[in-house]
Order: structure tokens, then C-alpha cells, then sequence
């Protein structure tokens, strides 16, 4: 490449390398013909595909029926169904308590209330953006980049900048002081913390989605809507018949990426309250992590039979999306 | 230096064959066409050559050597694409270059040789812009330049005119035949345009449905087409065929067709003026359409009935297999 | 209906303000204290003394108490109200309870006043604690915490564009046997999240030696199947005639991919650089079950460790939060055209 002199520089060496590597991979070539070379192209990104993501994905199902705190699976004695029962082994699943593994439970409900309201405020808070960056505001590109900002900061960051502000003497309470409120101990107290990590992870990931229905917005032709003026149609009406049905596609991406995401819901919310207080903010991903790794009584086994139980919730979601935007896609 | 001979080629893709037995022989320094309609296998059959395609069987030879086995760069010759296939990251320059740097030429001698070729195409300004910002025609150059500089044993060019405009391309098709005399090397042109073909080719071959229905000098193809096809497809306006009572077909082109007493009754649909010559639009006594093309300005209405003459000589006859008889 | 969609033009069409203009203002207005805010206060708060951070309520710049030497000491500077009262400066030489002695700094040898430390206030200038992020750096490890981030950031930054185009070019450009099957495995695994695997991929960079050690962190990152997907997608689009081209042209295959399809990928490329280097920069969850020694930590891990002790450090942790959001910013700032482009055209993230 010829343009820009500091990666011309900067790419210097592995051009080089690359120049080296003619007179071997030619020989190569020679050998083995085109379907040695297509080998060597797929060979690296194959293999640590393969070792990093397909073997785990097929030892998982190894560790869950294995028992022990060791790693290694040749250590590990086969327990069968053990994990599974022990995670499913409840006398009323809606009452952690009353479970034999009370913190998977309570894992599994705190994840799926933080789903249905980090979800659902976020694709309303999203749409209502992506309807106000389409309308003809000036200095549209700098207000597109206002709210896509955080998207782009790492959870740690996200977690601590709120942190921070949520405090018992942050800026959270230093404006509920000035509007006259008592103050809240966002972080610490069981109700407000659950909410917080509701709303920092609305914050930190609202600006992607709004992306992708800002897109979606600006993909509808404009004649339909000088058509529809044309015919005096109310606004209103306008939205739900022409812009809402035009816009399922990108609004059926937004629902399942955001759904799918929040199932793994982990990092911004274990640096904001590290799960607590007590167990409000525990999460599907913090109990595989924890139960795992960082207890002191660790159950890999246990660990993965949780994850498969997560995995068959995001492969339903998966399917739900295909077989949705397939229906989608065939109505037009 | 330049003969190439195809025996008994076949090709197919999976269960369509697009090549069926082809045998040919171009002799060293012609300049061969491939015509046909489309999907007739004129571009698979160059690409067989080239060494881009491998076929399915036959042999493929090149100044008496077998080349079927040899992939595409071994085999000494350049090609000109549809498309011109100019790497759009590199310089005029550079694009000439590629192909000599990847065979370890000398600098200098690289250096000599783009001089040499841009010279004749009258490319020298050009050489240090990309191809994005080079016109249709001079992409076209560039695109020529760049198979020049090879200095190959015989010149592929795949429909190389079909991006240009109308007056473009009857420039382009003059310079390439004028290359063709000073470099006096084998081309082989692939093109559906049967002008092209006609007034570049020192001889054409007549492709349909992946076999070779003629080949032969372009007034040979005119005067005797070997078959309706041939003589259907070779010739602008179409030849007008008209069954006659033995089974037999006969052939007449608009060209031959004039204006006299005691020829044939001709019911006109419409005619349409161009100046020099009239193309008429009518109708035989037993309903066959029939074009006619007669010099001068004529003005008949719809319905007039002419009469119209053409000489024995130029008549075809076709038998019931649609061979020339 | 200009509610809904924007119209040729500005705000509105002349006909004055509708109630949905006025919405969309505030919306937006409010929109950007509440997204750019809490980055600006943490930038602002970095730059504070542990004393202004414990202040409340807070101060919006960093302010920090004069101080003047005294007798050969650095003493605080105070505005005080005298009994007489007059109002003086004066520097504070000690205090007991509620009574300080106070000292006028241009009469150091007078008789130090008596008073009542209601009746002072300090003398504040804006003053940025710059020493909130370099002690960090010479005090504690953030330097090498720093360092294994951006080795981690660029080395599998280097290694995805490598192996992805190399895999991306192979499923675009040739047809073979089970080119199919490959780009099925790719895509089905898309949306495999690293939790699913946790505990298997342990063991597997466990069993291969790699814990603790800053490749076990890379390595599972590189073969995203993201990257493949969006690379082969663009090298879709580059014409075979050029391959064709190529060949004819004496090119080897190797330098068909590295002469002719990776410059002209250069777009795809670019936007897939930029996700990297956001992606691995910001990793968490993966490291933190990596690495255990403090030395190997990467700034996410090192920031989270402060964060999380008992008596947490926050005009240290503050500093380096605004220095772990620095490489960010950057890439926002200057890139982010690229980034909006790749999200809006493949759902990438």
C-alpha cells in the first residue's frame, strides 16, 4: 500500500515477511496445486478456531457430567446427571430458597428481571433516539456520535465512572440534594442497586442499537411519507403503518442482539456492585464465573452444566431471531 | 512462434457440458474470432487456453507443445479482460510492472520495455495515475499496454470493446487491428458482435451451444455460410429465409433484395428511411416476414404490395437438416 | 408529520415551533449531559486532591488549599475573620480542637492569633493534582499494567487481520469441498459468548501452559468468526478478474492475497482493526480468569483490583480510569466514521 506514510512504515516488516514467504509458499504451490495453498490460507485461523472455541464447546458437555475441583478431565470422576439435578433439584422454582442450589436460582431470576428491563428500556429509549437523530436536526453527525460515546468504553470504566457518581457523596445524590430529595444509597442498598445496573447498562449500550434503527429509519424511502402527507394521513398513523412495519427488520436485530446480550450480562455490572449487595445484582455469568473460578469450594463441573443451561437459552434466542427475520424478510 | 491447436476439448460443470468436442487450429500471427450468441462457450473456450479453466478432457497445444497441464502463467500468453482488470491500488506503471517484477526481470529492462509499450499506445502521461482516474478508452489502453509488455507468444482478448461507447469502440477496434499489423502476433478475440468480427478477423469461429458450427475467412462466412445458423447469425439486417415447396429453405439477405418487375410480391408493414439506402418491413405472399434493404429513398405505404428482384446467384439453399446444399 | 421524518431543510417549515421541536431539543440536550457528563466529572474528579474528593458537595474543577512556607514548612493558607474584625491571610501553625494558631506569613515572628476555626475559611485556587497519575505509574504497577495492555491490544490486533483475511480470502475466492460446511461452522458459532465456554477454554489454555501468561490471553481472542464474516463479505465484492488478471500475470496465489486482495480489502480491514483494538483493550471476564500474577495484569484487571480493596484509592483509581479511556477517545474521536459504517452495515459489535 503506498498511502500513508506511517503505515507504510509501521507495516515495513511484514512486508518483508511477506516477500520471504513468496519463495516457500511458490514451492509449495507447486506441490500441492491450489488446494494446498486454500489448506495453508485456512490453517491458522482453523486451528485456533478449533482449539480456543470448537474443543471447549465440545468439552463443555464433558465437564458437566464430571465431578471434582480438578481441571484436568482425565482427574475428573463421571457423576452422570449430578450437576443438573442439583441445579434443577427445587421445590418451587420461583423461590430461590426453597432450591437446592438457592444462588443458581437466584442468579438465574435476577437475570431474567434485569433482562426484560434493561431490554425493554433500552429499545425504547433507543427507538425515541433514532426517531429524533432522523428528523432534520442541524449537526446531526455530532448528536449520532453524543450517544453512541459510551458504547465504545470498557465495562470496567463504565462500571467505575458510575461508581463513582452513585456513591453515598456522588453527583447522583449532590442533584437529589439540590432538588429537595433525600439521598439514596444507590450502590448498597438492594432495590437501587439492581435498578443502577439496569440503567448503567442501558447507558453504556444504547447508542449501538440506536445505530442500527437510525439505519433502518434512513433506509425508508421518503416518497412514502410525501405520499401518505399527500393523502392527509395523521401522523400517528403514518408511525404505525408505514415506519414501524418498515423498520421490523432492524427492530427484530435490535430485540434479539439486546436480549442475547443481557442473558450474558457480566462485566460493567461486576465492577459496579460486584453482585451485591447481598445477592441483588448476582448474574447468570458471575455464578459460571464464581462457582467455576473464585470460590473457595470450586465446582467446574457444576460451573459448566450452568453454562450449557445458559447456552440452550441463547441458542432459543438465536433461532427465535432467524426464524423471525426469515418471516420478516418473506412479507415484503 | 504463436500456433495454438485445441484437440477434441471437452468441459462441463458439473452435469452441463458448455465445451462438446472441440478441435481447432490457429495458425501462427492470425487474428482469430470467437462469435456466438451468448452461452455459446466462446469465453469458457479462452479461459481453456489461457490456463484459467482446466478441461474436462483434450489436449491443448501450444507451437506443438502440450500445455494442458500448465497452469496459466507458463503459458506465455497475456490476456485483455471484459473488464480490463486493472489492479485499482497501482499505478498505470505498476500495473505494467506486476506481471514482469513476478518473473524477476531486470529493472531496467521493466523500465524499457513499459517505455516502449506506452509509447505505442500513446499511454506516456498517463503511467503515474490509477485507474479510477482513467477513462473508459484509456483504461482500455492501459489494459492493452499491460499484455504488451509481456511480449506474449499470442494475445487473449475477452470481449474488450463491450464497456466502450459506439464511437469509441469503432476507434479501438481500427487501433487494435493497426496493433495487429505492426505486431504481426496471434490474437484470439472473443466478441458477440458479429461487426467486430467481421472487420477485425483474419478468420472466425462460429460458436453455438459449445460447438463449433464454421470456421473460415469473414467473406468466406458471408458468401457461403455453412449452415442456417451461420447464416443467420453472420450479416446485419438478418438473412431472410423463406420455405419453398420441396422442404428446402431459401436464403436471400435484405442486401441482395431490389426493386424491379416480375420478383417477388412483397406486402410492406413499414419502412424506414436511413438516408443512403431504405429498410423495408414486409410481408411474402404466404406470410413470411422479409427484410429488404434497397438504396436510395423510397417512400411506400402500408399496404402497398412491391415487387422486389434478387439474382440466383446470391440465393441460398438450406435442406431440411438446415445444412447448405 | 415532521415529527416523524426529517424534511428537506431545517427544524420545522417555517409555520414557528411545534411541540415535537421543543421535545426533540430537550431530548437531545438532556441526552448529552447524561451520556458526555460522566465521562467529563471523572475526568474533572481525577484531578482532584483526596481532600477535594471527600468534599461535599463537590466542587465542579479541582480545587486545592494555598499553601506558603513558613519557618521552613509548606503551612495552609486561611481567610480569617480576626475579633476585631478584620479580615487577614494568614497561614495556620497548628490547631487544637476548635482553636488554631495562626500566623501572618510576611511576620512570621509576631505573636501567632488565637482563632476559632469557624471563622476561617481556605484559600483555594484551581489546581490540578497531576500527581493523582503519575504516582500511579512510579508507586504502584500501573506502568506494567499499561504496557501488557497495549502488548495484548496490538499483538492480537495483528494476529486477527492476519488470519482472519487469510481464512476470509480462502472462503471467498476458491471454490473446494466443504467450503460450505466451513463458513456454516463460522457463522453458528458467531454468537458462541466466551461465558458458555468459560470453564473447557480454562482448561485448554491451561493444558497448553499458557495461564499466566499474557498469549493465553491473546491467542482465544484471535479467530473471531466476526472477522472472517466481515472480511469475506468485502472481499465478495472484489471482481475475480483481477484474480484472473493476476495469474496471468505470474502471481503465486500467496502473492495474490497479499499484493492484489489485502490492499484492496483495506476498508474492511481498517473498521476490523478499530474493533480490535476496542475489543481487547477493553477485555475483562477473559483475563481475569487468566491471569493471576499482579505483574502479567492487563489496566482492566489492575483498575478492578484497586477498585475493589477496602479502602479504595479513588483519586488514584479515578486517573487511571481516565487514562484506560484514553486509547477510546482516540479512536472515537478520529475514527469514528469508520465505526458507524461498520455497525450500520453489519451489525457488528
Amino acid at each position: 500500500m503506498s498511502n500513508g506514510g506511517a503505515t507504510h512504515y509501521l507495516t515495513a516488516p511484514l512486508r518483508w515477511l511477506a516477500r520471504a514467504a513468496d519463495v516457500p509458499l511458490r514451492a509449495w504451490q507447486r506441490m500441492t496445486g491450489q488446494g494446498g495453498m486454500i489448506a495453508l490460507f485456512l490453517l491458522p485461523n482453523m486451528a485456533i478456531f478449533s482449539i480456543f472455541v470448537l474443543i471447549p464447546l465440545g468439552m463443555n458437555a464433558l465437564y458437566s457430567t464430571t465431578g471434582g475441583v480438578e481441571f484436568f478431565l482425565a482427574d475428573r470422576p463421571y457423576v452422570g446427571g449430578e450437576h443438573y439435578a442439583r441445579l434443577m433439584d427445587c421445590e418451587n422454582y420461583l423461590e430461590p430458597r426453597s432450591c437446592r442450589d438457592d444462588m443458581f436460582w437466584i442468579a438465574v431470576w435476577n437475570t431474567a428481571r434485569f433482562v426484560i428491563f434493561q431490554v425493554g428500556v433500552m429499545t425504547l429509549v433507543a427507538m425515541i433516539t433514532a426517531l429524533i437523530l432522523n428528523r432534520a436536526i442541524p449537526a446531526k453527525a455530532f448528536w449520532r456520535a453524543v450517544f453512541f460515546f459510551p458504547v465504545l468504553l470498557s465495562p470496567v470504566v463504565v462500571g467505575l465512572i458510575w461508581r463513582w457518581i452513585l456513591q453515598r457523596q456522588g453527583l447522583a445524590n449532590l442533584a437529589m440534594f439540590e432538588m429537595g430529595l433525600e439521598p439514596v444509597n444507590w450502590l448498597t442498598d438492594r432495590f437501587w442497586a439492581f435498578f443502577a445496573a439496569v440503567g448503567v447498562s442501558v447507558w453504556a449500550h444504547m447508542g449501538f442499537y440506536t445505530l442500527i434503527l437510525l439505519a433502518g429509519l434512513q433506509a425508508i424511502p421518503r416518497d412514502l411519507y410525501e405520499a401518505a402527507e399527500m393523502d392527509g394521513t395523521p401522523p400517528f398513523r403514518v408511525f404505525y403503518r408505514i415506519t414501524l412495519p418498515l423498520l421490523m427488520p432492524n427492530l427484530l436485530v435490535v430485540l434479539v442482539l439486546a436480549l442475547i446480550r443481557a442473558v450474558q450480562i457480566f462485566d460493567e455490572a461486576y465492577v459496579l456492585t460486584g453482585g451485591g449487595p447481598g445477592t441483588s445484582t448476582m448474574f447468570m455469568t458471575q455464578y459460571i464465573y464464581e462457582s467455576g473460578f473464585a470460590n473457595l469450594l470450586r465446582n467446574p463441573g457444576l460451573a459448566a452444566a450452568a453454562s450449557i443451561l445458559m447456552a440452550l437459552v441463547l441458542v432459543v434466542l438465536t433461532l427465535c431471531q432467524l426464524w423471525l427475520s426469515r418471516r420478516a424478510g418473506g412479507d415484503r | 512462434m504463436g500456433a495454438i491447436e485445441l484437440e477434441n476439448i471437452h468441459k462441463s460443470f458439473g452435469a452441463v457440458d458448455v465445451i462438446k468436442d472441440v478441435s481447432l487450429n490457429i495458425p501462427e500471427g492470425e487474428l482469430t474470432v470467437f462469435v456466438g450468441p451468448s452461452g455459446c462457450g466462446k469465453s469458457t473456450l479462452l479461459r481453456l487456453i489461457s490456463g484459467l479453466d482446466q478441461p474436462t478432457s483434450g489436449r491443448i497445444l501450444i507451437d506443438g507443445q502440450d500445455v494442458t497441464r500448465r497452469s496459466a502463467a507458463d503459458r506465455g500468453l497475456a490476456m485483455v479482460f471484459q473488464s480490463y482488470a486493472l489492479y485499482p491500488h497501482m499505478s498505470v506503471r505498476q500495473n505494467m510492472a506486476f506481471g514482469l517484477e513476478n518473473t524477476r526481470m531486470p529493472r531496467a529492462e521493466i523500465a524499457s520495455r513499459i517505455e516502449e509499450a506506452a509509447r505505442l499506445l500513446e499511454i506516456d502521461p498517463l503511467l503515474d495515475r490509477r485507474p479510477g482516474q482513467l477513462s473508459g478508452g484509456q483504461r482500455q489502453r492501459v489494459a492493452i499496454g499491460r499484455a504488451i509488455v509481456r511480449e506474449p507468444t499470442a494475445f487473449l482478448l475477452d470481449e474488450p470493446l463491450s464497456n466502450l461507447d459506439a464511437e469509441l469502440r469503432g476507434t479501438m477496434r481500427a487501433e487494435l487491428a493497426a496493433l495487429h499489423g505492426r505486431l504481426g502476433k496471434t490474437m484470439i478475440y472473443v466478441t458477440h458482435d458479429q461487426i467486430e468480427a467481421m472487420t477485425l478477423a483474419d478468420r472466425i469461429v462460429v460458436l453455438r451451444g459449445g460447438v463449433v458450427e464454421q470456421v473460415d475467412t469473414p467473406l468466406n462466412l458471408f458468401n457461403a455460410p455453412a449452415n442456417r445458423f451461420v447464416a443467420g447469425f453472420i450479416g446485419a439486417p438478418k438473412m431472410n429465409f423463406l420455405p419453398r415447396p420441396d422442404g428446402r429453405t431459401m436464403g436471400i439477405r435484405p442486401q441482395h433484395l431490389r426493386l424491379g418487375e416480375g420478383g417477388l410480391p412483397v406486402t410492406v408493414d413499414m419502412a424506414e428511411n436511413l438516408g443512403a439506402e431504405t429498410l423495408i418491413h414486409g410481408r411474402s405472399e404466404d406470410g413470411h416476414t422479409l427484410l429488404a434493404m434497397v438504396p436510395g429513398q423510397v417512400t411506400p405505404e402500408r399496404g402497398d404490395v412491391l415487387s422486389l428482384q434478387y439474382d440466383e446467384a446470391d440465393a441460398h439453399y438450406f435442406g431440411e437438416d438446415g445444412l447448405r446444399q | 408529520m415532521r415529527w416523524l421524518v426529517a424534511k428537506r431543510g431545517r427544524t420545522g417549515d417555517g409555520r414557528g415551533w411545534h411541540w415535537t421541536d421543543i421535545a426533540t431539543w430537550v431530548w437531545l440536550i438532556g441526552g448529552t449531559i447524561l451520556m458526555f457528563g460522566p465521562a467529563v466529572w471523572l475526568v474533572l474528579s481525577s484531578f482532584k486532591t483526596p481532600a477535594a474528593l471527600a468534599e461535599f458537595p463537590p466542587t465542579l474543577l479541582p480545587f486545592a488549599q494555598q499553601t506558603v512556607e513558613v519557618e521552613g514548612e509548606q503551612k495552609p493558607l486561611y481567610t480569617v475573620t480576626l475579633a476585631d474584625g478584620t479580615v487577614r491571610t494568614m497561614a495556620e501553625l497548628r490547631r487544637v480542637g476548635i482553636v488554631a494558631q495562626m500566623v501572618d506569613p510576611d511576620d512570621p515572628g509576631a505573636e501567632p492569633a488565637r482563632v476559632n476555626i469557624a471563622d476561617r475559611d481556605p484559600v483555594r485556587e484551581v489546581d490540578f493534582a497531576t500527581e493523582n497519575y503519575t504516582e500511579p505509574f512510579m508507586r504502584f504497577d500501573f506502568f506494567l499494567f499499561l504496557r501488557n495492555s497495549v502488548f495484548v491490544t496490538v499483538m492480537a490486533t495483528i494476529i486477527t487481520l492476519l488470519t482472519n483475511s487469510m481464512a476470509a480470502f480462502a472462503l471467498s475466492k476458491y471454490e473446494f469441498r466443504g467450503r460450505n460446511a466451513v463458513m456454516l461452522l463460522i457463522i453458528a458459532t458467531l454468537m458462541v459468548p466466551l461465558s458458555v465456554i468459560l470453564v473447557p477454554l480454562y482448561s485448554v489454555v491451561a493444558a497448553t501452559g499458557l495461564m499466566n501468561n499474557l498469549w493465553g490471553v491473546i491467542l482465544p481472542t484471535v479467530a473471531t468468526p466476526t472477522g472472517v464474516f466481515l472480511l469475506r463479505q468485502y472481499m465478495l465484492t472484489i471482481p475475480d478478474e483481477l484474480l484472473d488478471a493476476a495469474r496471468m500475470d505470474h502471481a503465486s496465489e500467496w502473492q495474490i492475497y497479499w499484493r492484489i486482495v489485502l490492499p484492496l480489502a483495506a476498508p474492511a480491514l481498517a473498521v476490523l482493526a478499530i474493533f480490535s483494538v476496542v475489543w481487547r483493550w477493553n477485555d475483562f471476564l477473559w483475563p481475569l480468569v487468566v491471569l493471576s500474577r499482579k505483574e502479567l495484569y492487563t489496566l482492566q484487571i489492575g483498575l478492578n483490583t484497586y477498585a475493589g480493596e477496602l479502602n479504595v484509592q479513588w483519586h488514584y483509581i479515578l486517573a487511571m480510569t481516565v487514562v484506560a479511556m484514553i486509547p477510546v477517545v482516540l479512536v472515537f474521536v478520529f475514527l469514528q466514521r469508520f465505526i458507524t459504517a461498520g455497525i450500520a452495515g453489519t451489525g457488528l459489535k
